[in-house]
């Protein structure tokens, strides 16, 4: 009899482990689908709810809120999505979150999210409609994307006209084939870089003397910043003025002169105008140059005759040694 | 009616069983319930199967978690173990397993005792004494399997779905809340139900068919071992085919 007693304690024992699991399965399912919780019902109205169907979830904020209780198509436009939500929702979710619908995953199930709108609204009612945003539609994303791709087979025929040419371009094709070019480039890169070096170099110089010239070192400083050279300066450049109108007179002066001697020349009745203009004198002046020219020769034949003369060669002997003397310590 | 003789025989035999199975429910309701047999058969039909059952479906749960594992990698999808392991051990494997493993410890354990107590005529002697054969043997023992089996596959789901837990730890770190999630997630009423209400008609299948062979058993010592035999392929059989019914009953619903 002890014995039937603890196999029954066993027994027992057993069927209740058993019926615990169950109890805690169906208990954790129902959960899951919030059958015990208490809830409420709000509603949404959508044009096309794309396979949703009673069981999907809601999802505020990412999280499981509640469950699709039913969807019921109203008119032929509208079709009404009626939502259990946790009861808890009441406090937080407002009149003014807009339901839209969305995929669990990639190709999971339908879930219709809520998103919260504008802060301020009520705390939503039980049976409250709320707005909802409708969903991008798969066959307007795919009506766009052929458009694009319509575009994109364009651009790559031209993209392939334009390779084709550039491939058959001959110079191109040398210059890029050309070994040189890199070497060159590299040197005209190195060029690039000493000039560039030599520049700021150069300017940093620069900076440094404009740098003194401003603290006042330097004759560019002096001339800069020394007044009393300004003011002479300004004087010299006085005086040059008033040498400039000098000499602008005496131009004038001059211009005078040779106006009046080219209207003596021309007009007057002084010797100038005569000598220049009476061809009779003219003639008169040839044969007293020829004459005088004759005369001149004779005196040359005279003074020859006078070298040879015994009285006089003497003298230029004497002379001709003196030269040579003096041109011989020279050599 | 001209029928071959298998034919003759399978028929025959169909139409005792069912006429065993109509008996079993009209003794089972009549009053003078036998309690205290039935309570000891539920011990050894139920308890004592326990660790047999637990210990084929913890290595069912590793096994199978461990052979869907790397299939499961190569397409990406090593997240969804849990549920996979989870759907199929609650909807089939856990029910059909034990059943099995039911079928082969106590369908066989009924058929032999049974057939041995039939072939040494103990049964017409409780039949003088008074007692009613049926009610005292086969309606406990049938009623026993029937109210035990279930327990057993709820039990061996939970052993199983340990054992898969541990065998997802063998290849990654999950965590037990996110595993049990997971599994919940993926699990609807629709699941777990008729699992676990397909396992009354199994455990009264294995009862009964263990019951009627020992209980027509025949020819000596050599007919136990045939109604052993028997009792287990028959009720394993049938076992395939109330899945598949069971299987097109839940489908509908």
């Amino acid at each position: 009899m002890k014995k039937q007693t603890a196999n029954s304690v066993k027994l027992g024992l057993f069927v209740l482990s058993a019926l615990c699991v169950l109890i805690l399965t169906l208990y954790l399912l129902g959960k899951n689908r919030s059958l015990f919780g208490s809830s409420f019902i709000v509603k949404t109205h959508f044009k096309a709810v794309n396979g949703l169907i009673a069981g999907n979830n809601v999802r505020y904020g990412g999280i499981t809120v509640g469950n699709v209780r039913q969807v019921v198509l109203l008119n032929d436009t509208v079709v009404e999505v009626r939502m259990d939500l946790d009861q808890k929702m009441r406090q937080i979710l407002r009149a003014s979150a807009k339901a839209s619908l969305g995929t669990d995953g990639l190709v999971g199930n339908r879930v219709v999210n809520i998103v919260a709108g504008a802060g301020g609204a009520p705390l939503v009612q039980a049976g409250a409609l709320l707005a909802s945003d409708e969903e991008i539609s798969t066959e307007k994303m795919l009506q766009t994307l052929h458009r694009t791709n319509e575009n994109v087979a364009v651009i790559s025929e031209e993209l392939v006209m334009i390779l084709h040419r550039i491939s058959q371009s001959v110079q191109l094709t040398e210059l890029l084939n050309d070994r040189s070019i890199p070497d060159n480039l590299k040197a005209s890169l190195l060029h690039l870089r000493e000039t560039t070096e030599k520049s700021s170099a150069l300017m940093s110089e620069a900076l440094l003397t404009l740098d003194a010239a401003t603290k006042g070192r330097g004759t560019v400083a002096t001339l800069m910043t020394d007044t009393a050279m300004a003011l002479e300066l300004r004087q010299a450049v006085g005086q040059v003025k008033t040498l400039e109108t000098d000499i602008q007179r005496l131009t004038a002066g001059l211009e005078q002169v040779v106006a009046s001697v080219n209207e003596d020349m021309n007009r007057g009745p002084g010797p100038l105008h005569t000598l220049m203009n009476d061809s009779l004198m003219a003639g008169q002046l040839r044969l007293t140059v020829d004459h005088a020219e004759k005369g001149v020769a004779s005196f040359n034949r005279n003074m020859e005759a006078l070298q040879h003369n015994f009285l006089l060669r003497g003298y230029f002997k004497k002379q001709e040694k003196a030269k040579k003397k003096a041109n011989k310590p020279a050599e | 009616m001209n029928f071959p003789d298998a034919t003759r025989v399978f028929l025959n035999q169909t139409g005792e069983i069912s006429r065993f199975a109509f008996r079993f429910f009209r003794q089972g309701l009549r009053t003078r319930y036998e309690w205290q047999e039935l309570l000891r058969q539920c011990y050894i039909v139920g308890y004592k199967s326990l660790p047999l059952a637990a210990l084929t479906a913890f290595i069912m749960g590793l096994v199978l978690t461990m052979q869907l594992h790397p299939t499961m990698v190569y397409y990406g999808v090593e997240a969804m173990i849990p549920a996979m392991v989870g759907i199929s051990i609650v909807r089939e494997i856990g029910p059909i397993l034990t059943a099995l493993i039911f079928a082969g410890k106590i369908g066989s354990s009924i058929g032999a005792e049974l057939g041995s107590m039939k072939v040494t005529e103990q049964i017409d002697a409780m039949e003088v004494s008074g007692t009613n054969p049926f009610k005292y043997l086969v309606v406990t023992r049938t009623l026993a399997s029937v109210l035990m089996l279930p327990v057993l596959v709820i039990l061996s789901d939970a052993v199983s779905l340990y054992g898969s837990y541990l065998g997802i730890n063998l290849y990654e770190q999950v965590q037990f809340n996110l595993f049990f999630k997971q599994i919940l997630d993926s699990l609807a009423y629709q699941d777990v139900v008729p699992a676990i209400v397909k396992t009354f008609f199994f455990g009264f299948a294995v009862g009964i068919i263990g019951c009627f062979q020992g209980y027509n058993s025949s020819k000596g010592t050599e007919g136990v071992g045939r109604s052993a035999n028997a009792a287990v392929v028959v009720s394993s059989v049938l076992i395939f085919i109330l899945d598949l019914i069971a299987v097109q009953v839940a489908d509908l619903l």
